[in-house]
């Protein structure tokens, strides 16, 4: 399902004196099957963009296209449960959410309440728990048992239970150790394979170069840039400073090469290519 | 040297019957920067309860600072003793920022007259002072973390443990952070004993040595130079080195023994002369 922000404002409070604009005028798309990675500086709008995606949050005014789905400002609560059924969010820190008794009863949560029978709900469950790599002997266990890493997982196949065509995710790696991160961006790449839309958020620079086809760059509530990994991270470095934004550490290492005089041909992407780069340019000469 | 913790033949079972430590030994010199390194579960964060008395070993023996870990002293082990914890969410109180930093002294009993010169004080060693009275919830992350800080460090405590305190923060939140705990141990030096638990290696190689546990075990035991040089157990342990080891062991021509980043860099620009 691709999805569409056409002209979108938005500000909290308005229509009052207090009204507050946070999305200046977002016109941009997240196409089909991609992975689309969203950056900016902290309260630069990215949650407020991604809460319009499943309708948290409706545009003051603009609209937002999910698939034949439009969003305005006068979309009705109750036409948002197909859209909630097809969009998926995983909140930042997800594992703070687990509530039930068993992991499975966590999972099997979203399906019940978008009215699966229990049968059908433990099976979508089990193909989510499946799907992210959560054991089948820890499905009886309470989640508070699991280690960081699992209890991730395990509320990451909650939001996949109810099968989205579109996974909202807000910093899926933060904070696990580094197995329990690749894990995570492996997790995203499997759900790309299944043809699913993914929009995340990240202040890892390198979590956007594993896995996002696109990149989504916000400042103060606007968007201004959207564009491939490599052509992101081959601006100007003084650009990067305005939108305080960091470059993946293969880049950070070859500009503190750069000002000791290493210059290599293009500034790379990951730990392979800037080892690749030094192994064909260093000390050839 | 006086000893800040020193742990002795230390027993712990999870649930009672998984065995997590058995027979664990560490000592931690009194003014040393020590990390705590692990992968998650591997049992980094229970040892610093332990350290707490928020859990009971099953035996063996923890002092701190010459005094054991007894129900009777823990009270008394634990004012030593400051924690900062990994969600920054979850350790506030106060209204204000400087309520939140007055919450333990007023624990402490501290005489109020005495409280708004120890407040100040504290929040301006991690660059807070201009926050006092803003509403913690409106912080950023890294902020939270610095007031947590400042929270612990009013009770002048004599040791500090971090637990995972930069593992919920963005790139900026934890360079802030590093930069405060390199502030804190250049002023008071020997004063202060820190350990802070992670998985970040790029954090890790700031402190004084690096001792790495898994599974409840002691793993490596040095400095960071002498750690990060053993690529294979690091990586077996779940672990990874910093970006300039990682990026060291790739290289067709490798140094001949660990390099942190600036020593990495200056070898390459040799090499290319």
């Amino acid at each position: 399902m691709a999805i569409t922000f056409e002209q979108v404002n938005f500000s909290y409070g308005a229509g009052t004196t207090l009204a507050q604009r946070v999305l200046h005028d977002i016109t941009v798309d997240m196409p089909t099957g991609k992975v689309t990675a969203i950056v900016g500086q902290t309260g630069s709008g990215k949650s407020t963009l991604i809460q319009h995606i499943n309708g948290l949050l409706k545009p003051t005014s603009g609209q937002i296209r999910i698939d034949d789905f439009e969003l305005t400002a006068s979309t009705k609560e109750k036409e948002l449960v197909n859209l909630r059924q097809k969009v998926g969010i995983v909140f930042q820190f997800p594992e703070n959410q687990l509530f039930a008794n068993t992991v499975l009863e966590d999972v099997m949560y979203a399906p019940l309440n978008f009215g699966a029978t229990k049968d059908a709900a433990k099976l979508e469950a089990a193909r989510a728990l499946n799907r992210v790599g959560v054991s089948e002997d820890l499905w009886g266990k309470s989640p508070f048992e699991l280690s960081g890493g699992q209890m991730r997982r395990v509320a990451m196949a909650g939001t996949l239970a109810s099968n989205p065509s579109v996974v909202v995710m807000d910093e899926p790696a933060a904070g696990l150790d580094p197995k329990g991160q690749t894990e995570l961006l492996s997790i995203v790449l499997e759900l790309k394979k299944l043809g699913k839309t993914i929009i995340f958020i990240s202040h890892q620079m390198d979590h956007v170069v594993a896995v996002a086809d696109q990149v989504v760059v916000m400042n103060e509530g606007r968007v201004v840039a959207k564009e491939t990994p490599r052509q992101l991270f081959n601006r100007e470095l003084s650009w990067f400073q305005t939108m305080k934004l960091d470059l993946p550490k293969a880049g950070q290492l070859a500009e503190k090469l750069k000002d000791k005089g290493v210059t290599l041909s293009r500034r790379p992407l990951d730990l392979g290519e800037l080892a690749e780069l030094i192994n064909q340019e260093v000390g050839h000469e | 040297m006086t000893q800040a913790i020193k742990i002795d033949n230390l027993k712990y079972n999870y649930n009672n019957d998984q065995v997590l430590f058995d027979g664990f030994n560490l000592t931690i010199d009194s003014g040393q920067w020590v990390a705590l390194v692990g992968h998650n579960g591997s049992g980094k964060s229970t040892l610093a309860k332990l350290i707490l008395g928020l859990i009971a070993a099953n035996s063996g023996n923890i002092d701190v600072f010459g005094e054991r870990l007894t129900v009777d002293t823990v009270h008394h082990v634990r004012e030593q003793i400051g924690m900062v914890f990994q969600n920054p969410d979850n350790q506030f109180v106060g209204a204000t920022v400087a309520d939140d930093v007055a919450f333990g002294l007023e624990n402490k009993q501290i005489p109020s007259v005495e409280m708004p010169r120890m407040i100040d004080e504290a929040l301006s060693i991690v660059g807070m002072l201009d926050f006092k009275d803003r509403e913690p919830h409106m912080l950023s992350g890294g902020q939270k973390q610095r007031v947590a800080l400042a929270s612990v460090l009013a009770l002048q405590p004599k040791i500090i443990i971090l637990d995972e305190a930069t593992a919920m923060l963005d790139p900026d939140g934890r360079a802030t952070i590093m930069h405060t705990l390199q502030d804190l141990k250049a002023r008071f030096g020997h004063d202060i004993t820190f350990v802070t638990i992670t998985h970040d290696m790029d954090e890790a190689i700031l402190a004084d040595r690096v001792v790495v546990i898994n599974d409840g075990q002691l793993i490596l035991d040095g400095t960071p130079a002498n750690v990060f040089s053993q690529y294979d157990v690091i990586h077996n342990n779940g672990l990874e080195l910093p970006f300039a080891g990682e990026l060291a062991e790739k290289l067709d021509a490798k140094p001949k023994s660990y390099l942190d980043e600036r020593e990495l860099i200056q070898w390459l620009s040799r090499l290319n002369k």
